[in-house]
């Protein structure tokens, strides 16, 4: 049935005028507003961290003074608060889970999208349903469980918990494994190909928009995570995450001094974010002329 | 390959088994006491090592902390913490005593691994017996290289999965059995290791829970209606609207793509506990949107967003979406991508406007794709602990819930049941009814959705 | 087929692996833990996990070095963790064997530390300590009349800050006084009654208590000296300059749009810095109930430093307890962070006498109640209670309201 009209997505889009002038103008404006709704909070977030007076309220919007000592004692001021040891803690657990979860959540996604077996559905139902328990009361189980291994308080057994159920999320990614024909699996292994050499050679490459969202939603993860690495760290200071840290800024004690300071380092927390976000975009510019399927 | 030629026997691992028991030789016999002998003296040497190895590690164990575990289980510990005094030292010695807690974990952990060993110790026998059918059917049995060259290929699912089984074991399944074995017992505030025991109390939680008291029995209804009512609008709000903003950046004509999409990205990126504190902070009452909103004379009295129960609730739904539309934009971009052009082209040829083009195109092809993810957002919204705790603290509190507060999904409920109280049982009876009425309404919307139905047949 | 010394090696390895089950199974099962103190006197080097609040790292740090140089005779290894005294409690009962061996924890956590056993009992130099401190703190470190603690600090309650430019000695004597001063100025006085913290002020002024028994809540809010307490309540909350607020929104209006605030010594400095010369503080006032002055009460709250019941050296980690909250350390701690003390001697001494902030607070305490008897059950249906009088919702009676809190709270 595309054959017949591959001809004609050729043809340029002659024929649209005024109409569609005007509905992209439309769409631009609604853009933008969404854009400044969705944006408030952080250029709030982001005015705070500037602002020279500290406390956690303030009866004005825009600061009295304008400061960058907030994002400087960050870096300085690391007796109490040791910022630039917790963002490297972060850093290197986000790689390290990321990289992971990644392998983990693609390899088990093929596989129940591809590879038949008899465990298969009982194995993706109960997948499905393992995740819907509320997590944190089985955390001090993990914490005791890695502590028999001897890996509690480490950055280790941070990755490990935070990538260990990752295969769980199979489902977004399979369902984009599904669409891709079985035809190009085929042919494939009458050349000859080992399954596993299909899944890295010709599955994995057709798969990079789905690969961004996998390894952008598993490097966020340890950035944003309090709880876990709370039980896990107890109290090993050195070793604390950034969203912990940032956590104790806010205390009753601490909050008046500090806010500000807090602002200014969850601002940065965005920026590597924000960084692989961009350098990854280029992947999602891809297959709008008809995904995954080429000649 | 060798398998396809020999009896159709082989195929059945119980059969299997037992006809080891029944038929198999003298070798294959002494396997039932040594594992991997079967398959050492039959030329599958590396493997039936790997066999021996297992029980030797095993019978370790036990015999150094799984038999204490094992042996406590049904107790849970028979003493605790005891003190005595030292009259040298004018102190107390304290002695040591059975944890229950971590009786019932390591116990949990100690019976899977015998669980698993039962297994294990079967396929031995049975790779034994194999080797001794394929051994007088005149064949080689599969040599060590050989099997691994198959982990690449035809049990390539089994490679692929060995990891994360792995990991789902450890850090999910295992905890999870714990939890739920905590709800049949009477682990709270007044039994807490290490002096006090607690110990095994069957059904009790879950009597007391619907039974004893018309508060706590009436807020959970409420409550669970709300988290329905809840779980409902923010799935789907968050859904639709994702899916529509995705659609008008992805549209052809307008620029700039990427650079719309980071802007909305750049809320995933400072994480949800620092951008829920500033909605709330910006949101109450004294907060700079009322004073904001004062000053432009449009309101004289502040909005109770946060401290008025109905505007709460609308108010945390509302906060949801911007949190999760960003999300669901993402996959919905991605997955939009890979929709043929040519499908939209033949339509427009057709004479199909924009509207008939999403609703008979891309709205068929999104829900089959995500239909998944769609069930797993609704569940995970029953359980969505951050954006309501964070946000609202569940409250505003009101008497007329036992100990929660207007906006208090169950989860947030059963959190401060357990971290007030420190009443762990209690906190997992509810965790379970919760997973229950989830589990069930996921597997049926899943299995019946066109998504597996149709699974093989859409590509 | 097999050739017969393969048989033989099948045979020799099932025997060995019998003979290697039997004896597994046989073997020993508990180990014998014997945490016993004695050693400690030839032992010459000494291991202990000190968990403070992160404000108090820094002295921390100068007590372990003080005391190192005290005890010369022993080697000692301190190493210092930093866990808040609000979570103290939570972290010990995660894994008491990976705890700290002296860790300070706030005074309410005591009931929950102690029927974990998870404390040890003092029984060394008792009853110096127990001269040397204030009777609230020690009574808040005891249970069943043995010392579970050492009292560290007597800092943690509540009382009012006023703003001298606005509201004279006079008026602040008085709820009604502050209000009308407050008013005719156009500023507002805040107070988080919202706050289970806060709100028993009211009640526990009024004479209303709150105890512990058979491990459950017992309280009296709802009987008529209650209700006259929950009626100043809503005069309260439903006069004009009255405003609700945290923290924050305090230590951001003071001396701008706020003329008082009940709050604790953590925000000394900051409203310090705002009103300047126009700083007071001063116990909380009175209210009118009944047409009778009421004098508000409040809650008293410790810190305390607790001795892990599975420590491996009992002796010393009790004998560093005692030192970090002896007199000394005390008077140090106060003249670093100004932090009030339990100790008699010290919270007697000129210096701490002239700190305006401890003066308010020293003159509150004799009206504060423990907190020790509040349990968890106690504080979410007296938010919600204060919520309703903040929201002017009256549309249940205050009788009603009440009884449904207390109904709640004995849960």
């Amino acid at each position: 049935m595309m054959d017949k009209y591959k001809f004609v997505s050729n043809k340029k889009t002659t024929g649209y005028g005024m109409r569609t002038k005007i509905a992209n103008a439309i769409i631009y404006v609604i853009l933008t507003v969404l854009s400044i709704i969705w944006l408030f909070p952080l250029v709030w977030l982001i005015l705070q961290s500037f602002r020279e007076e500290p406390g956690a309220y303030t009866p004005y919007i825009l600061p009295k003074g304008y400061t960058l000592n907030n994002y400087i004692k960050l870096f300085t001021e690391t007796k109490l608060f040791n910022y630039p040891r917790w963002f490297m803690n972060t850093f290197v657990v986000a790689i390290f889970s990321c990289i992971v979860s990644t392998l983990l959540v693609l390899g088990t996604s093929y596989t129940f999208s591809r590879l038949r077996f008899k465990a298969r559905k009982p194995m993706m139902n109960v997948a499905l349903i393992l995740g819907m328990f509320p997590g944190f009361m089985s955390m001090i189980a993990v914490y005791h469980i890695l502590k028999s291994f001897g890996l509690q308080q480490s950055l280790v057994s941070l990755v490990i918990v935070y990538s260990g159920g990752s295969a769980l999320g199979y489902y977004i990614s399979k369902g984009f494994f599904d669409t891709i024909p079985k035809a190009l699996d085929e042919a494939a292994i009458i050349d000859g190909a080992t399954k596993s050499q299909v899944f890295w050679k010709i599955t994995l490459p057709l798969s990079k928009p789905i690969i961004t969202y996998t390894v952008l939603t598993s490097f966020i993860g340890p950035w944003v995570d309090f709880i876990f690495v709370s039980v896990i760290m107890k109290d090993n200071y050195q070793n604390y995450t950034i969203a912990l840290g940032l956590y104790q800024m806010i205390t009753r004690e601490n909050i008046y001094n500090y806010f500000t300071q807090f602002c200014a380092g969850a601002v940065i927390i965005a920026i590597p974010i924000t960084i692989l976000f961009i350098m990854m975009q280029k992947y999602y510019v891809e297959g709008v002329t008809g995904g995954s399927v080429k000649g | 390959m060798e398998d396809i030629n020999v009896s159709k026997d082989i195929t059945n691992g119980r059969t299997l088994f037992f006809n080891a028991l029944k038929k198999g030789n003298l070798v294959t016999k002494l396997s039932f006491i040594v594992m991997g002998l079967g398959c050492i003296l039959r030329g599958q040497i590396v493997k039936g090592l790997i066999f021996l190895a297992i029980q030797v590690g095993f019978i370790a164990y036990i015999s150094n902390t799984g038999w204490y575990y094992l042996s406590n289980l049904s107790t849970l510990g028979k003493s605790a913490q005891y003190k005595v005094w030292n009259e040298e030292l004018q102190i107390y010695d304290y002695i040591q005593g059975d944890n229950s807690m971590l009786i019932l974990l390591f116990g949990v952990i100690t019976v899977f691994i015998c669980l698993a060993m039962i297994v294990v110790y079967a396929k031995s026998v049975i790779e034994g017996y194999k080797c001794e059918l394929l051994r007088n059917a005149g064949k080689k049995p599969t040599t060590f290289i050989e099997d691994v060259k198959n982990l690449f290929d035809k049990n390539f699912h089994k490679t692929l999965l060995t990891l994360p089984v792995i990991g789902v074991v450890v850090t999910v399944i295992m905890p999870l059995l714990f939890m739920i074995l905590m709800a049949f017992t009477n682990f709270d505030k007044t039994h807490q290791p290490p002096g006090k025991l607690f110990t095994w109390v069957g059904l009790e939680n879950f009597r007391n829970l619907f039974s004893s008291d018309a508060k706590i029995s009436g807020t959970f209804g409420k409550i669970l209606i709300w988290t329905f009512i809840w779980a409902v609008f923010a799935t789907f709000t968050n859904y639709i609207f994702g899916m529509i903003l995705a659609i008008i950046i992805n549209k052809k004509g307008i620029k700039f793509k990427g650079f719309w999409r980071t802007m909305f990205v750049l809320t995933i990126a400072v994480p949800q506990f620092v951008t829920l504190m500033l909605m709330q902070r910006m949101f109450q009452d004294v907060g700079p949107v009322n004073i904001i909103l004062q000053r432009l004379g449009l309101i004289s009295e502040p909005i109770q967003f946060l401290t008025n129960g109905t505007n709460a609730r609308i108010f945390v739904i509302l906060v949801n979406m911007w949190v999760g539309i960003p999300y669901t934009m993402l996959i919905t971009s991605g997955i939009l991508m890979n929709i043929p052009e040519d499908l939209y082209e033949s339509a427009k040829i057709d004479g199909a406007g924009p509207v008939t083009a999403f609703m008979k195109i891309t709205l068929p092809y999104m829900l089959f794709v995500t239909t998944p993810y769609l069930i797993t957002q609704f569940v995970g919204n029953i359980n969505n602990f951050n954006v309501i705790y964070l946000l609202t603290g569940g409250g505003p509190a009101t008497l007329d819930y036992y100990q929660a507060g207007q906006t208090d999904l169950l989860v947030t409920w059963l959190y401060k049941l357990t971290v007030n109280e420190q009443n762990y049982s209690l906190g997992s009876t509810i965790g379970i009814i919760v997973f229950l009425i989830s589990a069930v309404f996921s597997l049926i919307a899943y299995n019946r959705s066109a998504s597996v139905q149709k699974e093989d047949t859409f590509q | 087929m097999l050739k017969k010394s393969k048989k033989a090696v099948a045979l020799v390895l099932t025997a060995a692996m019998a003979s290697a089950l039997v004896a597994g199974c046989g073997k020993k099962d508990n180990k014998d833990n014997n945490n016993s103190g004695n050693g400690d006197k030839q032992k010459t080097k000494v291991t202990l996990k000190v968990w403070g609040a992160q404000e108090e790292q820094e002295i921390l740090a100068e007590m372990i070095k003080s005391f190192k140089e005290a005890n010369p005779d022993k080697e000692y290894d301190i190493s210092l963790g930093v866990v808040s005294e609000a979570d103290a409690k939570t972290k010990v009962l995660e894994d008491p064997s990976a705890a700290a061996d002296v860790f300070a924890f706030a005074n309410d956590q005591i009931w929950d530390l102690y029927n974990a056993d998870a404390l040890y009992e003092i029984t060394r130099n008792k009853d110096k300590v127990i001269a040397a401190n204030t009777e609230g703190s020690i009574e808040a470190a005891t249970i069943d009349g043995k010392l579970y603690a050492y009292p560290m600090t007597a800092d943690n309650g509540y009382f009012l800050y006023y703003d001298k430019s606005v509201i004279s000695d006079e008026d602040a004597k008085t709820l009604d006084g502050i209000l009308a001063a407050a008013d005719k100025a156009g500023k507002q006085v805040v107070m988080d009654v919202s706050n289970g913290w806060y709100i028993a002020s009211f009640f526990l002024g009024a004479g209303c208590t709150l105890s512990v028994k058979d491990g459950k809540q017992v309280c009296d809010f709802n009987n008529d000296k209650g209700l006259k307490a929950a009626e100043a309540i809503k005069a309260f909350t439903a006069h004009k300059a009255f405003k609700t607020g945290d923290d924050p929104y305090i230590t951001g209006g003071m001396g701008d749009t706020i003329a008082a605030a009940v709050s604790g010594t953590w925000n000394a400095e900051a409203i310090q810095q705002k009103l300047g010369d126009n700083f007071a503080a001063t116990k909380l006032p009175t209210f009118t109930a009944g047409g009778e002055q009421i004098q508000m009460g409040s809650f008293a709250g410790y810190k305390l430093v607790g001795v892990n019941s599975q420590t491996k050296s009992p002796v010393d980690a009790m004998d560093f307890a005692e030192w970090i909250t002896n007199e000394q350390n005390q008077l140090l701690r106060f003249q670093k962070r100004k932090i009030g003390p339990s100790n008699i001697k010290v919270a007697e001494s000129d210096e701490v006498k002239k700190n305006v902030v401890l003066a308010a607070l020293a003159e509150q305490s004799k009206f504060a109640v423990s907190q020790k008897d509040v349990l968890g059950s106690y504080w979410a249906p007296a938010e919600a209670f204060g919520l309703a009088m903040e929201s002017k919702d009256y549309s249940k009676s205050l009788q009603e309201l009440l009884d449904e809190m207390v109904a709640q709270i004995q849960q």
